[in-house]
This record gives C-alpha cells, structure tokens and sequence, in this order.
C-alpha cells in the first residue's frame, strides 16, 4: 500500500511542478504558433515567464475603495487552478487525492476561482469590472449543464464520476475513444474548455476593446504580482483543462496505480506532448476563427449541449455507443 | 416519557410561556423576552429532533386536548429531522429577532405571535393523526399571515402580500384537508398507524396524491403554486422571512414525502405509480429552473432570496421525485441515495438561507431599502454582515467549499448513476434532470455573485447606502450561528448522515444507509472518515480535503508572492481613461449586471421595458432627459392567474345581482334553502 | 467483420449520421447547410455499406453506392446549383444566401433537437424490443433525423432550407428502411430515389419562380398569394 502511495505521491508533485512550470510555456507555445501563421516573427516561447519576472518585480498598486475580495481573488483563482492540478490524473491515476474530488467538484473549483475574480472585477466599481462580471458569470451559469451533462455521458461508461476511474476504464479499451458517445463527449467538453478558458470564438485573449472584453475587462485594475498571479492561473487553468481533454480521450501514457517510475516518466512525456500538440491545434483554429458576437455565444453553448446529451443518448442509443 | 418527548414538551411550553408571558411585560424588554424564549424553545426542540434522529422513538396520545379525536403526536427520525431544523432556525431567527425589533417592531401581537409560529412548525412535524396535523397546519398558516402583516401600516405592498398568502395557503389547506379526509376515510381512523395500513382502490389513491401533494407544494413554494411567496417572503419582517423560508416551506416538503412515501404506503403495495413520482420531478425540475431564473434576474433583495427558495425546494422535491421513482424501479440504494440528498439539501438550504434573509435584513435595517440597484459599498460600512453574507452566498451558489454543492453533488450522483436500472422514462428525464440541476447551479452562481458583488463590494450608489452603519450585536449574533451551522455542514457532512440515513429508513424500509464513512483499503482512516462514500456506487468526494486543499494552496501562493515580490501596496486612483474620477453612478448595477443573462432567456421571461426620451423645447434633436423603465413580470402568474382572477371577479360582479339590499330578500334565500333541503332529505330514501 | 467491429463502425455511421441531421439547425450558412446535408449522405451511404458488408451481400453495397451518389453527390450539386445563382435586381446576395431570422431562434432549435432525440429514443423503443441487435437499435437514430428534418420545415423561413428538411426526412426513411429490414428490393429504392430527385427538381424550379416573383425566397411571402 505505502509503496502506490509513495509512487502516486511522486507523480501527483511532478504533476504539479509541470503544470507550475509548463503553463506559461504552453502559452507561450501557443503565441509563437499564431504568431507564426499569422507571418510575424513572435516573442519566443519562454515570453510568457520573462513577462512574470518582470510583473512580480513591479509595486503593486491597489484602487482606492477596494477591499479584501479584490485582494483575495488573484490567490483564489491561483489556489484552486492548483488543487485542480493535483487531482485531475495528467500524469497518473495513482493521485491520492483522487477520492477526495471527482469531476463536479474539479468542475466546481474552476467555477469558484473565476466567481472569487468576477468578485475582484466587481469590487473596483468601474463599468469595465461590472462588465467583465456580468459576462463571465452568464458564460459560466450557461456553460454548466454542458459540463455536467458530459460527465453523465463518460461516466455511463466507468459506472463513477471519478476521474481516475473514467481514465482506468478508456486507457483498457483504447477503441472506446471511436465510438459515438465519446466523440460527442469530447466536442462538447472542447467547446466547453474553449468557453471556460476564454478563448477564440467566445472570448479573445489579447483583446482591449470594450465591446468584446470578458476576462480582460475583469482583471484591467490588478498590477504587479497579482496580476502575475491572474496571468499564471489562466494558463494553468488553460494547460489542466487541455490535459484533462488529453487524458479523457487519448488516455494512452498515463501511469496507473502500480506500475513503477518508468510509468510515470512515460506519463509525464505524453502529458506534455498531448497539451503540447492540443495547445497547437486550438492556436491554429483560432488563426482561422473570428471571435463570436457576445450575443452568438449562448447558440454555441446550446449547441454544445445538444452534443452532450446526445453523447448520453449515444450511450444507450447504440449498442456499440457507450 | 422518554428524552425526545419531555425535550419537545419543554420546547412547547417555553414557547407558550413566553407567548404569555410577552404581550405583560414592558415594550423595552419585549423584544428580549421574545426573542430569548423563542431561541430556547428552538434549541430544546432541536434536541428533541436530533434525539429523534438518533433512534429514540416516541408517540403520545392526549385524547382530551382535541374534541372527537384528542392529540396524537409522536416523533420518529424523519419527524425529527424536520423539527431540528426548524428547531435550529429558530435559534438563530430568536437571537436575530432581539435586536431587529427594535425597528419599531416591538408591539404585543407580534412579539406574542413569534414563539406561537415556531411552536406549531415544531408540531407539525410531530403530528401523527390527521386532525393532529391539520390544526398544527392551520396555526401555522394564521401565525405566519399575522407575522407576515406585521408591517402593514408602513409600506402598502404588505397588505396585497397577506391577501395572496391568506387565500393560497387556506386553498393549499383546503387540498390538504381533502386529501387527507379522503384517506381516513378510506382507512376507518384518522391515526397515522391506521392509515399506514390502509388499503385504497388506485383511483382513490392518486387522487389522494394528487391533492395533497397540490396542498403541500403551495406551502414549499412550488411553481405554478408559487405566486405567494415571492411576495410574502420580501414584505414579512428578516427574521420571520428567515423562519418562513428556511423552517416553513420545508413542511411542504415533509409533507410529500410523509403522505407518498409513508402514509400511502398499505395503499401502494406492490409499488405506487411510476408517474407520481415523475409529476414530483417534473414540478421540482420546473420550480428550479424558474425559481432561480427569476432570482437572476431580480433587483430586489429578499425577493431574489424568495425566488431562491423556490429554486431550492424544487432541488429538494427534485431528489425526493427520483428517490421516489427509483423505489418504484426497484432501486433502493439509489432511491436512499436520492433522498439522502434531497434531506441533506432540506437541511443545508435551512442554514444559508436563515443567514442570507438576516444579513439581508440587516442591510435594510442599515439602508432602508432592499433595492439592489442603489446599494453598494457596504463592505466598508459594515464588514461583518459583508462577511457573513458572503459565506451564505457561497453555500447558496452550491460551489465548493459551500455546504450546497454537497448536497447537490449527492443529487447528481444519484441522478447520473440511475440510468441502468430506470428504463425508458428514466432514460429520458434523467439526463434532462441533469441539465436542470447544472443549469440552475449556474444560474444561483449568477444570481448571488450578482447580490454579493453589486449589493456589498464597490462604492455606495445612494446616500441611503452611504449612511449605512454596522448592525447591533444581537443580529450579528443569530447570523454568525446560522453561518457556523453553514460552515459545520460544509466540512463535516458525514456527522449528519447517519441520522438523516435513519430518517431515510423510515421511508425506504429495507434500504441500506446511502452513504456515511466505511473504512476503506486505501489511505489510511483519518482520511476516510471526511470522505463521502457511496455505497454500491463508486463515487467518492472530500469536502473537507478539498476545503482544506484550497486553503493551504492559497496560503501557499500567498507566501510565495510575499517572498518572490516586490512589497508593500501603493494606493491608486482607478482607472478612468484620463477623464477624471468616476463617480459611483458609472458602477454596473443589479439591472445591469444581469442584463446578458435576462436577454440570453428573452423567450422565457418576456421583460417589459420603456425608454421614454424627452425632447427639450427648443429642438427635437437635443434630448432633456431620457427615462428607462425596466420590469421583468412573473409570466408564469400573470398568465396563470391572471385569467383565473379575472373569471373570479367576473362571477362575484354578476352574483352582486342576488344581493340587491332588500333584507326580506336575504331571509327568503334561507328560507328556501331551508325548505328544499328538507324536500331532499325527505325524497331520498 | 466481427461482431463488436460491425457494431462499432455501424455506431459510428449512424453517430455521424446523427450529427450531420442536427448541426443542420445549428448552421445559418445555406452552403454550409448543403454541404451537412451532402456529409449525411456519405454518413447513411457508409451505414448501408457496413449492413452490407456484414451480410457479405454484393448487391446491398452497391445500392449503397447509389445511395451515396444520388445523396451525396447529386442532389447537394443540384442545391449548390440553386443557390449559386444570381438572384435578380437588386436582391442582396448576403441576405438570401442564409437562413437570417428562422421563426425559432438557433439556440432553442438545439435545445428543441436534444428533447426530440430523446422523444424518438423513448418511442423507438417498441420497435427495438422486435429484435434487439446493432442495427435496430439504430433506429432511434433515423427517428431523430425526421423528427429533426420536420422541425426544419416547420421553424425555416428559405426555401433551400425546406428542400433540406424535407430531404433529411427522406434520409431518416430510407435509413430506418435499411435498419429494420436490411433494405428494400432494388426497384422500389430506384423508385424512391426518382421521386426525390423529381421532388428537388420541381422545388428547384419553385425557389427560381419564387426569386422572379418576390425576389426572395422566405416562404413567408407566400402569404400573399392568399390575400
């Protein structure tokens, strides 16, 4: 027992460590890819931690008339982008923290960091953080029965919602991943992480125009260190999410319990290969997208909830389906 | 007599004690007097309850308090649970009470009226014969209508909200009272031991269903027979909204559960019909997505908190339909599991929404108004409500580490795990049920960033708001018990659900308890004994671990930030693109706030706005003032009862005909009634 | 072809089929809706091959080819045709080119798409129960389409859209014929397929009238006729 607890422990810190470290890589990945395609030369792929040195040295600044939930929101949002990156298995299913969160709860904990900074964009009483608020909660409040719906659809299969046991199940019959109710699970939840981590066609990440701000409109008043601490949190929210994606539907590599260090070494190279190339998919798919109009975003949300109810359809439908 | 039965007793008495003893003593030390004697009873009742629930049984029979019939009472787990709660609230709600009655609300009826209320919800659930129930029924329908009228003289909107409560609660009676009769008839006594036994033809007992559960979903508030509370809720005094929404609409729910799942039970041998129980999730799904719909959308305070019930209770009824449906299929563990939920979020909803209708009390008491739209700014004037407020608003939003998402998190697990064993009409609604549970979960996120962000944080919209000062200890007091309660459920969940799987027991004869700590292979006991297991169902989840997780990860980041950054914090204007200090009328308000969401669900609510501009005289191109007027009508009343109301009046205009003021006229009508009843009695054999 | 490979790939057929039918509602884009509507045609063309496959039946492949061809191929083409060509006067190319305001907006379209697959599942289920085996358990499927393909002729205002709803029925049809009872005689299927092809031709040829009439193709003008 001590011995899977020992090796689950090791992979669940490497896990951690990569996410911390491999975060504002991927982001930086995913930039020089669009910067690529779009014929500019780019930053580099390390930019985005040269960017949190420099943010980390400034003073930080704080608007009068602010209060403890601006304060707290950087540290929130941080702190549970990090307990998710210790239980969602991207390396290994061995975490000892699995029984601790399924995926209601990994998905609850994304939602309480991006209510702690709508909370933060709230208190500093401009119409940009009112506004930034206000729309990231009714993305979030229509983005949730997609999220649970899938769940339902993946978790017919493992017969648990907990996550180790749906990656244990998929990575034993690999041909699972084919069948139709997997395939529109995993549109959905890839709409769904596209909406939830405020990217290209629901919201822009390098956008400063009001009309179509969401996340940038919430964090315009944080400086130095906290918003090194937003900037961080998005891109490990980002890397978790696409990992998860990774070991939902390409489960091959990830370590199960009982197997032993070379396990999780494999693991740990398929983690950072499989966030590595979805990382470049979604920057090539939004060199070709346009953003959505903020008032088309509920039809792609509808949309993606059809797809997840028809992955559970799917699973009773037909009979290879589940 | 044994521990449950002298502790309800006592409970009982303080409570008429102090009814007594209020109306004699000075206007002063009213307020005190009251509100300790009342948070007494309620902590003596809710040790009756949890001694209830701890396996002590108990029946009495008192054959001279009631003519015809005398009093049965008796407590058993379920019972019990139901009178812990509102034991609980009442605590809170009696210490609250002390100090904001001192906002003129200090007069003889009320504060005599207060302690009455909570005694009858304590005898409610203790009944145990029909007449028993229904006269507890009634006082607590009187009790609460003259609570609810308490501040008729002040505002005019309060006397409308007592009309609408007085008529629905007496037709919910009426339906009660019907179906109940109905059932006693049928079982030749009116003790719930001989109605426990009776066997009913199927006709009979669906409409015996159908009346009673019509009846005791008005009093819970459930959608079409919802129109009542969001008008009551807001215009009773905080505490007594407290008592209502957190104690009072739970007995609806006790209701359902005790006549479909127990009193029925002879009746149903060989399983009750599939369709009750779906027609229980259905009306549950409904009221959840329509309650919190509303709530999302509302600027006002307590009514936002009403709408909320009603979302709640339609999570509850949501679990006790598939708990029910699941029982038909021949699922136990899974109907256990369901009902297991649907208890814990009975009990759960009890605490946030005590604190949440006292803090939002408290913000009226401060202000003067409950209108989201002007408030603001309250996080520095008084920081404790603040606080207590967001703790309540987190339980309610159902996230982590809140005590609702584990409620909710039950409820999914029992709904997502079903599929096998429901069938075609599982198959279909239980997926749907799963999108309605997500989506209003989303949707209570909204609505209460919304009441915390816009009503708490940010600067003041309104002098109103601006003059705000802290709320007198006795307040803070009974919200800081029901925000402990909230924190003690959202850690240890697994101290409670022995006793509520002992209350499932008593429904579900037969089903093993749902859930509770079992010592497992893996990771040591300590572990174990926070983690929520599933029996039967591998499904696991730590409340308490993951609490625990984000407090040390962001303690953690907190640390690593101080070490690695610069230090110390520059105050700074905000900013405004260079055109001067903002003023606090550019803040979003609640209006605005929940504008995307009121558009995305246009189809559903159908808002009614006017923009009415006003031209200056002199051109028509140069605008004086533009006035915006903005009023999300509940459709499902105004369509709903609008007709019938319209019909009801119609009937009185032409019945006026028969009263034409002539007395003769009058007398003659009972003359012939007289007369022609006695034809007919004599005609028929 | 093994048992769990037939019910896998024909899963996967019939999943494509599914998807095509009911991104039809989530597209405004009428080239974009041809080109769904030209990708079912392959979904239920692979369908029959995979039924034909597994009964080692030459012939049911080969109408699976026609199949294929006439859905796939020509009646898209034919659309394609319809749409590509230059409306008259002064009539706006970007206007009549997507379905702008369907009498149903996008989003409660797909929510009303999710309720009615899990109708047709739910009253499929008699159906199934005849003789439970990959293929009938499709049928739900084919029965979504339709329910599906109604709803576009009911909430769709453009007349190309209507040709498409009315040929995701046709689909669903001939796709519950194949999995029920592994396909007609050749004859009727020949049959069926002419009525079809008939069937565009003619609305081919009402759309081109209606442009000259209206100089639109929203359906709700016909109205007019009956003042």
């Amino acid at each position: 027992m001590s011995g899977d607890l020992m090796s689950g422990l090791i992979a669940t810190v490497l896990q951690v460590v990569l996410v911390i470290a491999g975060a504002p890589l991927l982001v930086g990945l995913m930039r020089q890819v669009r910067a690529r395609m779009e014929g500019r030369a780019g930053a580099g792929v390390p930019q985005p931690w040269r960017d949190l040195r420099k943010l980390l040295r400034k003073e930080p600044t704080e608007p009068r008339d602010t209060g403890w939930p601006f304060r707290l929101a950087p540290l929130v949002l941080a702190g549970t982008a990090l307990v998710v990156a210790a239980v969602v298995p991207l390396v290994s299913t061995a975490s000892p923290l699995d029984s601790a969160a399924d995926l209601f709860a990994v998905t609850a904990l994304l939602a309480l960091g991006s209510v702690a900074l709508a909370l933060g964009g709230l208190d500093t009483g401009t119409a940009f953080g009112g506004m930034g608020a206000s729309r990231e909660v009714t993305v979030l409040a229509l983005v949730e029965p997609t999220i649970l719906v899938s769940v339902f659809a993946l978790s017919v299969r493992a017969g648990s919602t907990n996550l180790g046991a749906i990656v244990n199940v998929t990575e034993a019959d690999p041909m699972r991943v084919l069948s139709p109710a997997s395939l529109l699970a995993a549109v959905a939840l890839a709409v769904v992480t596209i909406a939830e981590t405020g990217r290209i066609p629901v919201d822009n990440p390098s956008t400063h125009l009001e009309l179509t701000m969401i996340h940038e409109a919430m964090v315009l008043e944080y400086s130095g260190p906290d918003l090194a601490l937003i900037e961080w949190a998005s891109a490990a929210r980002l890397t978790v999410l696409l990992g998860l994606l990774g070991s939902l539907f390409l489960p091959w590599g990830v370590a199960t319990a009982g197997t032993g260090a070379l396990a999780v070494l494999i693991g740990v190279a398929a983690f950072a290969v499989k966030t590595a190339a979805l990382g470049v998919l979604l920057a090539v798919g939004e060199v070709f997208m346009a953003k959505l109009r903020l008032f088309r975003i509920p039809e792609l949300l509808a949309g993606s909830f059809l797809l997840a109810l028809l992955a559970v359809a799917a699973s009773f439908f037909l009979a290879g389906g589940a | 007599m044994n521990v449950p039965g002298t502790l309800l007793t006592v409970a009982l008495g303080l409570c008429l004690a102090t009814a007594l003893l209020a109306p004699a003593v000075p206007a002063r030390i009213r307020p005190a007097l009251s509100g300790l004697g009342t948070a007494a009873a309620g902590a003596v009742g809710a040790a009756a309850g949890g001694a209830a629930m701890a396996g002590h049984a108990w029946s009495a029979w008192l054959p001279d308090l009631l003519p015809l019939a005398g009093v049965r009472l008796a407590l058993d787990p379920l019972g019990g649970l139901f009178v812990a709660v509102t034991g609980g609230v009442a605590v809170c709600a009696g210490v609250y009470g002390i100090g904001y009655a001192r906002h003129g609300l200090s007069g003889r009826v009320v504060q005599a009226t207060l302690p009455l209320f909570v005694a009858s919800m304590l005898l409610v659930p203790a009944a145990a014969s029909v007449s028993t129930l229904l006269v507890a029924w009634e006082l607590m329908a009187i009790t609460s209508l003259l609570l609810v009228l308490a501040e008729h003289g002040r505002r005019t909107a309060v006397g409308g909200a007592g009309l609408w409560y007085a008529v629905m609660t007496h037709l919910g009676l009426i339906a009660i009272l019907a179906g109940l009769a109905g059932l006693a008839a049928g079982a030749h006594g009116e003790a719930f031991d001989q109605l426990r036994a009776a066997h009913l033809p199927p006709l009979a007992r669906d409409a015996v269903f159908l009346a009673t559960f019509a009846g005791f979903a008005s009093k819970a508030g459930v959608v079409p027979l919802h129109a009542w509370l969001p008008r009551a809720h807001p215009e009773a005094p905080s505490h007594v909204s407290a008592l209502m929404s957190a104690a009072m609409v739970n007995m609806g729910v006790y209701g359902i559960a005790r006549v479909g799942l127990d009193l029925l039970r002879g009746s149903s041998e060989g399983g009750a019909p599939a369709w009750w129980w779906l027609l229980v999730l259905a009306a549950g799904g409904v009221s959840a997505m329509y309650g919190i719909l509303q709530a999302a959308v509302s600027a006002d305070l307590k009514r936002l908190l009403g709408y909320s019930t009603t979302e709640n209770m339609g999570l509850v009824l949501m679990g006790l339909g598939a708990a029910g449906f699941f029982a038909t299929r021949g699922a136990p563990r899974l109907a256990a599991l369901a009902l297991v939920a649907a208890l814990l979020h009975v009990v759960n909803h009890a605490a946030f929404k005590t604190l949440l209708f006292q803090a939002a009390g408290s913000v009226l008491y401060a202000t003067g108004t409950r209108d989201l739209d002007v408030l603001g700014g309250l996080r520095a004037r008084m920081p404790y409500t603040t606080a207590l407020f967001a703790i309540g608003a987190l339980a309610a939003s159902a996230l982590p580490p809140g005590n609702g998402f584990v409620s909710e998190w039950l409820l999914l697990q029992s709904l997502v795990h079903a599929i096998p064993a429901s069938g075609v009409a599982g198959a279909v609604a239980l997926p749907l049920a799963v999108g309605v549970v997500a989506l209003s979960a989303g949707l209570a996120v909204a609505t209460f960033v919304k009441a915390f962000g816009v009503g708490f944080l940010a600067r003041p919209r309104s002098p109103e708001a601006d003059r705000a000062v802290e709320s007198p200890p006795s307040m803070l007091g009974g919200m800081g018990l029901a925000a402990l309660c909230c924190a003690a459920l959202a850690l240890g969940p697994t101290v409670i659900v022995p006793g509520l799987a002992r209350a499932v027991g008593t429904l579900l004869p037969g089903a093993a308890p749902a859930t509770g700590p079992v010592s497992g292979p893996v990771s040591g006991p300590a572990m174990e004994t926070v983690t929520l297991h599933l029996s039967g169902i591998a499904g696991t989840m730590s409340p308490l671990l993951i609490a625990a997780a984000v407090v040390a990860a962001i303690i953690l980041l907190a640390g690593a930030v101080r070490m690695l950054a610069a230090r110390g914090r520059r105050v700074a204007r905000l900013w405004d693109c260079g055109v001067g200090p903002m003023s606090a009328r550019m803040q979003y308000t609640a209006t605005s706030f929940a504008e995307p969401l009121q558009r995305v669900f246009d189809d559903v609510l159908r808002p009614e706005t006017d923009v009415d501009v006003t031209p200056k005289q002199e051109s028509a191109y140069l605008v004086e003032r533009i006035r915006f007027h903005a009023l999300v009508p509940d459709r499902i009343e105004r369509r709903l009862y609008g007709p019938v109301l319209a019909a009801v009046d119609a009937v009185g205009r032409r019945a006026r005909a028969l009263a034409n003021g002539s007395v003769h006229r009058y007398l003659a009508y009972g003359f012939w009634t007289l007369t022609g009843l006695l034809i007919l009695l004599a005609v028929i054999p | 072809m093994n048992d769990s490979m037939y019910a896998q790939w024909l899963a996967l057929a019939c999943g494509a089929f599914l998807l095509a039918g009911v991104l039809v509602l989530w597209r405004r884009d009428l080239a974009a809706i041809v080109r769904l509507f030209a990708l079912q045609g392959v979904a239920l063309g692979a369908m029959v091959v995979v039924l034909g496959l597994r009964q080692g039946s030459v012939h049911l492949v080969a109408v699976a080819v026609g199949v294929g061809a006439l859905r796939a191929g020509l009646l898209p083409y034919l659309m394609r045709r319809a749409l590509d060509t230059p409306p008259p006067g002064n009539g706006t190319a970007g206007e009549e080119a997507r379905e702008t305001r369907p009498l149903v907006n996008v989003a409660t379209s797909l929510l009303a798409a999710a309720v009615l697959a899990l109708v047709a599942y739910a009253v499929s289920q008699p159906i199934v129960r005849l003789s439970p085996g990959p293929a009938t358990q499709a049928v739900p499927v084919a029965l979504t389409v339709l329910l599906v393909g109604f709803f576009v002729l009911v909430t769709r205002r453009r007349a190309l859209s209507q040709v498409v709803g009315f040929l995701l029925i046709d689909n669903a049809i001939t796709a519950t014929a194949f999995l029920t009872t592994s396909g007609v005689p050749l004859v009727v299927e020949l049959g069926v397929s002419l009525d079809v092809l008939l069937a565009v031709l003619v609305l081919q040829v009402l759309t081109t009238r209606m442009r000259a009439a209206f100089g639109g193709t929203d359906l709700g003008e016909l109205r007019e006729l009956h003042d």
